[in-house]
């Protein structure tokens, strides 16, 4: 009984003693996430400032737990959000519904929303969970002009980005 | 009953009336066959080549006349060496079609492919995109890959407003021709034109203001691309986001089925808003068309933001307060109710009123009732049945202007080649189609009607008529003239053969109201008053869905004079500011009820969004203040209202709300998964409505008892055209009605402004105009009445010198024909 | 206004043809006689004329390559670049022609001589590259073009411009 009772504690004692510890002091520290982690939803910007996001609604239409509410409207070139003739002028993500299934991500044609790393979510309201745009854009990138932006005429006519041949 | 011709399609046999498209053919055995240039409502153009089809026909031997048999016994059939276009190759005995061997698939594959070399592929931010036949087809059809280079697709213009109402995308135009055939054969407004040829093609529009016609947004429905969108619902929702929610359109008595798409807007708090309204397929009524009134000026004004509302404690004080004042007066009450309440609240009013002993009264210019519930149509009525050998009169009507439907649908009838005949003092859209135009002086409206069967060939023509149907509008005509016409065209109906067989479907007297239920009311024995500005004075006024004060200042001022006035409406009236109780009622999109169309087709609508707080149906309201006046009145419901009416009014017998939502197959089958086939407008599923039967029970002095219950209707005076004929230096002033006015359910919706302010003036010739001194858009002062009114001056040649029009709704107070003075407005001074 | 301009040539149209829209070519030609292009209103007129509506009309002006809406230099020089006469080098001759008169298509020399069009179809698909040049009533067709021909064409149009206005194009 003795040995039995030995070769336990040996187990715990080479624990504490020998092996690495597992245990992490979060939120102290934090342990970074894998590369195709799903994390909080966030929305993108070209490197001119302007949203990656045209509105059409197809996140909403893929999610399969209809988290996701856009409405959209016309960019005109005296204030223009995104490229092209559509932006969301609203968009709202309510992160109790979402399963984080990434599913938005593969909808998206621009590539505006994205899974970021953010997993630290909690609210103390239910309202609280529903993430604005304001809330989900990035800061605007350096040398990039916030939105809505006065654009020349002419230029960014297209929403989404032009198509390519495919090369082998 | 054109000959049945017998054929198989993938096998399948159909048997099809002779001179039937392959393609429709097809549709009727179930088969889709995809079409982009085809429509069903339009002659076949075999322009974009995606309805390829492998067609054989049998062999006939020259020497017999006879098919040549194959060995088994089987016709020896014979395959063209290309494939067909199915649309434009009509069936013939013993064909075979073959729609979906690796042949046909591979020609329709191909022409997709094609198609897409010059489509942007911008479904993402297209309104199309999710209800486009494009896109359904190529997913259908179309092929996997592109054996062509992205880089090299055709780029033109995005954002090409052709009016203020429908944007064009010129990229996403795959050139069917679809808008430039339904303009030109359709709508008869040929404002689209293709310029340019080759894969220059593009679509144009050349008329001043751009695509300058009331049917524009119908293009929209039909394009099979994103091409043509809605400046309304631009970028507004994706369609599978919004839920249908089906209604009847309240701007006309046409009553056009339309849809209205619903979803949840961030600026309704989270709540449902109409997002657009969609025509719904009812061949008996509209087709598959709505005009551009109906579909933008629809709803929008529901969604106002003069909406009136209470609180609950505040709208119970107002119910009270009203109840005592029509309780006190009881007698000395009177009621006045407008065209846009639905059956449901007229019969609930009129039972307040029989109660209580009030006087009620339908709000209208346009009378003549007494004969169109008497000699309207019967059922199995349908316009769209008129063809040669029937007659349709239209007298003192623009009805391009006042029932844009009805235009579309008679043009129709003179091309199926019925007899139109257009009396009016003016010429009007119509005129180009009819078989006869007639033209007298304002005042000879009456005289005119009599001289008819006299006249040769107008006479022979509605002598020898299959089927006559008299429509009489308030052109130029006051109530005591609309009624005198309204009787003259009786007894010129009566006086005919074709009414001695009477009640026979598509027989009969139309009148064109400018209210969407004024028929219901006629029906249920309202009637208009002749002297309301007297009768108004010292009773307590209940006025429902009108506006009298901002119609007329005399009724204003007699306002004034009643002891109380308690106005119920949707909106703020001039009527409702002057009102001492003011209750808010629901909107038509908020609840249930049902019209009753010039027709009289009686048709459903279902609310598309909850009542807003603080508002109640009208039949609520009033049931709700007649339990406070000790009467008690059904007002739980619409369906149970509805069933009181169908036990108590004769006309109404024998209608149930299942009855409105029943449903029969409708040709063509649009609206279904296969949008290409006819546009994105609804089938309907909700309901064809039912027409009313003429009770030959109910003599015709029995009904002007029950007319008389509810109030007198004013005594048909003999019009003398005489008087009217105005002399040198004399102008005569006209009411007429315009598409687009200014009226309390128009002037909110935003988008017609600039259509609306076309009709802001007076219209003259032009040599009037230099006459007075006027030019185009000009100020005049126009004296009326001993009242002097500033307007702009618009130049009509069409109109007669000596005439000045003046569109209602637009500030000018004109009931009947009068003398005016038009002076010019001298420029401001120069500094 | 064009009636009040040519009052008894429109008579002599209107009598050749038994349905009046049948007059709408020889009208535009008429209109175009002496601008060179027909202007919005005179559309509007002929449209009124013959009962058409005005789109109508513009149609029948966009699609030949006869009538023109737009002001244009002395020659209006079209060319071909559909599809036949892409696969033999259309659209990189009009290209390089673009390069080598300094202008876009669309546009007209400095000096108001050549205005380059690109047009669909003018049947010679066989002989591309081609093109028309147009001066008032008078076409002439050049087909299997190069560059080089082209810009000799020019130089011989601007010379005969010069020494005499009322030179013919070909």
């Amino acid at each position: 009984m003795i040995v039995e009772l030995a070769r336990g504690l040996w187990t715990t004692l080479r624990a504490l003693i020998f092996e690495k510890k597992v245990t992490v002091q979060y939120p102290e520290e934090k342990k970074p996430v894998k590369q195709r982690f799903r994390g909080r939803h966030y929305l993108d910007r070209y490197e001119n400032g302007l949203e990656k996001c045209i509105g059409c609604s197809l996140c909403a239409a893929a999610c399969p737990s209809d988290a996701i509410f856009v409405e959209s409207a016309e960019n005109t070139d005296e204030a223009r959000y995104s490229p092209g003739e559509r932006y969301a002028s609203t968009y709202e993500i309510n992160m109790l519904r979402c399963i984080y299934c990434g599913f938005c991500e593969d909808a998206c044609p621009t590539e505006a929303i994205k899974m970021g790393d953010n997993y630290e979510l909690s609210f103390t309201d239910r309202r609280q969970a529903i993430y604005t745009k304001e809330m989900l854009l990035v800061p605007v990138p350096p040398g990039g002009k916030p939105t809505p932006q006065v654009t020349p005429p002419g230029v960014y006519t297209r929403s989404v980005p032009e198509m390519k041949d495919p090369v082998d | 009953m054109a000959k049945l011709i017998n054929l198989k399609i993938n096998g399948k046999p159909v048997s099809v009336p002779e001179g039937t498209m392959v393609v429709d053919a097809a549709k009727k055995a179930g088969i889709d066959i995809p079409v982009f240039c085809y429509h069903p409502k339009m002659e076949p153009v075999a322009m974009c080549r995606q309805c390829l089809v492998e067609i054989g026909r049998p062999v006939i031997d020259r020497a017999t006349g006879q098919p040549v048999l194959e060995e088994n016994g089987q016709p020896k059939l014979q395959f063209g060496p290309k494939l067909e276009t199915s649309c434009s190759t009509p069936v013939s005995e013993g064909m075979v079609v073959i729609t979906d061997s690796e042949k046909a698939r591979a020609g329709q594959r191909e022409i997709l492919e094609l198609l897409l070399t010059s489509h942007p592929l911008d479904c993402p931010v297209c309104d199309k995109g999710g209800e486009c036949p494009l896109q359904n087809l190529t997913m259908k059809f179309g092929p996997k890959e592109s054996r062509f280079l992205y880089d090299e697709k055709h780029h033109a213009e995005k954002h090409f407003p052709l009016g203020d109402l429908i944007f064009l995308d010129r990229e996403r135009c795959i050139q069917c021709a679809r808008c430039v055939r339904f303009q030109s054969d359709i709508a008869g407004e040929p404002v689209l034109g293709f310029s340019q040829r080759g894969r220059h093609t593009e679509i144009v529009t050349y008329s001043d203001p751009g695509f300058d016609s009331v049917f524009s947004g119908n293009t929209t429905d039909i394009c099979p691309v994103g091409a043509l969108t809605t400046a309304d619902f631009r970028f507004g929702a994706r369609p599978w986001e919004l839920k249908s929610s089906a209604s009847i359109c309240s701007q006309c008595p046409v009553g056009c089925n339309v849809t209205f798409n619903v979803r949840r807007e961030v600026k309704a708090g989270g709540g449902y808003v109409i997002k657009r309204a969609m025509p719904r397929q009812n061949e008996q009524v509209n087709e598959i068309w709505m005009c551009d009134k109906g579909r933008f000026a629809g709803y929008q004004y529901t969604e106002a933001d003069s909406r009136l509302k209470l609180d609950s404690p505040e709208l119970d004080q107002a119910l009270s307060q009203a109840a005592v004042k029509l309780a006190e007066s009881a007698s000395q009450a009177v009621f006045l109710a407008g065209g846009r309440l639905s059956n449901e609240d007229f019969y609930t009013l009129k039972q307040f009123a029989t109660r209580l002993g009030a006087k009620a009264y339908l709000y209208t210019r346009h009378g003549g009732g007494e004969y169109t519930t008497r000699y309207g149509l019967a059922p199995g009525s349908n316009l769209g049945n008129l063809g040669k050998g029937d007659t349709v009169l239209v007298v003192a009507s623009d009805l391009y202007h006042e029932a844009p439907l009805w235009y579309l649908r008679l043009k129709a009838a003179a091309k199926r080649g019925a007899t139109l005949i257009v009396a009016n003092a003016r010429a009007t859209k119509l005129d180009e189609f009819a078989t006869f135009v007639i033209r007298y002086s304002y005042g000879d409206e009456v005289e005119t009607v009599k001289s008819l069967s006299s006249k040769e060939k107008v006479g022979e023509a509605i002598k020898n008529t299959h089927h006559l149907v008299i429509f009489y509008g308030a052109d130029g005509l006051g109530l005591t003239g609309t009624t005198a016409l309204a009787q003259a065209c009786a007894d010129l109906f009566t006086s005919l053969p074709v009414s001695q067989t009477a009640p026979k479907a598509n027989n009969g007297l139309i009148g064109v109201w400018s209210t969407p239920n004024q028929q219901g009311a006629l029906e249920m024995g309202f009637a208009p008053c002749a002297d309301l500005a007297a009768e108004l004075k010292d009773k307590t006024v209940y006025i429902l869905a009108a506006d009298p004060a901002g119609d007329d200042p005399t009724l204003a001022e007699a306002l004034k004079g009643a002891k109380a006035v308690i106005a119920q409406d949707i909106l703020e009236t001039e009527t409702t500011r002057l009102a001492n109780i003011v209750l808010p009622a629901a909107a038509y999109t908020e609840r249930e009820g049902t019209f009753t169309s010039g027709e009289r087709r009686v048709q459903r609508f279902y609310p598309a969004v909850p009542a807003r707080p603080g508002t109640k149906a009208d039949f609520a309201l009033i049931a709700e203040l007649a339990k406070r006046c000790g009467i008690d009145l059904e007002g739980r419901s619409a369906l149970l209202v509805m069933n009181q009416i169908v036990a108590n009014e004769p006309a109404f017998s024998g209608i149930t709300y299942a009855k409105l939502a029943e449903v029969t197959e409708q040709w063509p089958i649009i609206g279904r998964s296969d949008l290409f086939y006819g546009g994105t407008g609804y089938e309907n599923k909700q309901g064809l409505g039912v027409t009313l039967s003429l009770t030959p029970g109910v003599s015709p002095q029995g009904r002007d008892k029950q007319a008389t219950l509810l109030s007198p209707s004013p005594a048909a005076k003999e019009m003398r055209g005489e008087g009217l004929r105005p002399k040198e230096d004399e102008l005569l002033a006209v009411p007429i009605t315009k598409l687009y006015d200014n009226g309390t359910t128009v002037a909110p919706a935003k988008l017609l402004a600039a259509h609306i302010a076309r009709f802001d003036g007076v219209f003259v010739n032009p040599a009037t105009a230099k006459k007075y001194g006027l030019e185009n858009g000009s100020q005049a002062r126009v004296s009326l009445n001993g009242v002097t009114y500033s307007a702009s001056v618009l130049l009509d040649e069409s109109i007669s010198t000596g005439v000045v029009l003046i569109p209602r709704s637009f500030g000018i107070p004109l009931a009947e024909p009068a003398f005016v003075l038009l002076t010019a407005l001298e420029p401001a001074q120069e500094a | 206004m064009l009636t009040e301009k040519y009052p008894s040539e429109i008579q002599a149209i209107f009598a050749k043809y038994p349905v009046k829209r049948s007059a709408v070519m020889p009208l535009l030609y008429l209109a175009q006689r002496e601008e060179g292009y027909i202007t919005k209103e005179n559309m509007q007129e002929i449209a009124n004329l013959l009962d058409l509506d005005v789109t109508e009309v513009a149609g029948i002006v966009g699609f030949y390559t006869m009538f023109h809406d737009e002001k244009a230099g002395k020659y209006r020089m079209q060319v071909c670049t559909d599809l036949p006469c892409a696969l033999r080098g259309a659209d990189a001759f009009l290209e390089a022609l673009c390069d080598n008169l300094g202008i876009r298509v669309g546009e007209t020399t400095p000096d108001g001589l050549i205005t380059l069009e690109e047009v669909k179809c003018l049947g010679g698909c066989h002989r591309a590259p081609l093109f028309q040049i147009q001066e008032g009533d008078m076409v002439a067709f050049h087909e299997n073009m190069t560059v080089e021909k082209t810009m000799e064409l020019v130089e011989a149009l601007r010379k005969s411009v010069n020494s005499s206005p009322r030179a013919a194009t070909a």
